[in-house]
């Protein structure tokens, strides 16, 4: 089960924060991020990335995006 | 006695009695005179600031260099010097003259963020490292964001180096002020 990070309306830098909060309870696994913004879906991605996470795929959903992140 | 007055009204009194040396001002054309002006008045030794500029001064940049106004004549020799003169000097005896301090503050809890301008940058406290950079709107905020997220505050590359836009400049004043708050 994904654990799912919702920082839809929230500005820089939350969803940064909110999914760094996320991925130091987990080890691995996956998480999927709800954000809202173009800014959001870059700066979450780029902060993942440098946390040893891969960003799996970012789908377009309620005028926003939806972010899966893994790390094996 | 007309020096003697000037003299008087340069070091108003504090509440604690010490003297406050009255300040002015430099306002330039554009950002790229401000940071020419700030660093030669810097190697120049001049206990000088780079401040938003008060709400009643419209006209020049985002940015103004504040000063002791006693040492006007000198500053305005070495800017005339290096072909750098300001548009306008004006002294902050006024409330509404008053410059705006450049950095804003926010604590996360674990983590931190110094906006300075139009650009932030968000520390990790505990870890020091950097977590995100946003604002901006600039062309190379993405590379500067690239470069510097994920790498300690001590490690990472300075903004004045990797970049070449205000935004690089805002975001170099973010990491000297996170430094300040977070390693001294």
């Amino acid at each position: 089960m994904s654990k799912v990070v919702d920082a839809r309306g929230l500005s820089c830098p939350q969803p940064v924060i909110i999914t760094m909060d996320e991925i130091k309870k987990q080890i691995s696994g996956e998480i999927i991020i709800l954000v809202d913004t173009d800014t959001a879906r870059e700066n979450v991605g780029r902060a993942a990335d440098s946390q040893g996470w891969q960003v799996k795929n970012i789908q377009n959903k309620d005028d926003g995006y939806q972010i899966t992140i893994i790390k094996a | 006695m007309g020096f003697l007055n000037f003299f008087k009204r340069s070091l108003l009194k504090s509440p604690d009695k010490q003297p406050i040396p009255i300040r002015g001002i430099l306002v330039f054309e554009n950002t790229s005179e401000v940071i020419r002006a700030e660093n030669i008045l810097k190697k120049n030794g001049r206990r000088i600031k780079v401040m938003g500029p008060p709400p009643e001064i419209r006209t020049g940049c985002d940015l103004v260099i504040e000063f002791p106004l006693i040492e006007e004549l000198n500053i305005l020799r070495v800017l005339k010097k290096a072909d750098v003169s300001p548009i306008k000097v004006v002294p902050v005896d006024n409330p509404l003259l008053q410059p705006v301090d450049l950095f804003q503050i926010k604590d996360f809890g674990e983590y931190l963020m110094v906006r300075a301008a139009n650009m932030k940058l968000t520390v990790d406290k505990k870890r020091l490292t950097v977590v995100n950079i946003s604002g901006g709107g600039c062309p190379d905020v993405p590379y500067l964001a690239g470069e510097m997220v994920g790498k300690s505050l001590q490690g990472a590359p300075s903004p004045n180096e990797i970049g070449h836009t205000l935004c690089g400049y805002a975001l170099q004043l973010a990491c000297e002020e996170m430094k300040r708050r977070c390693l001294h």
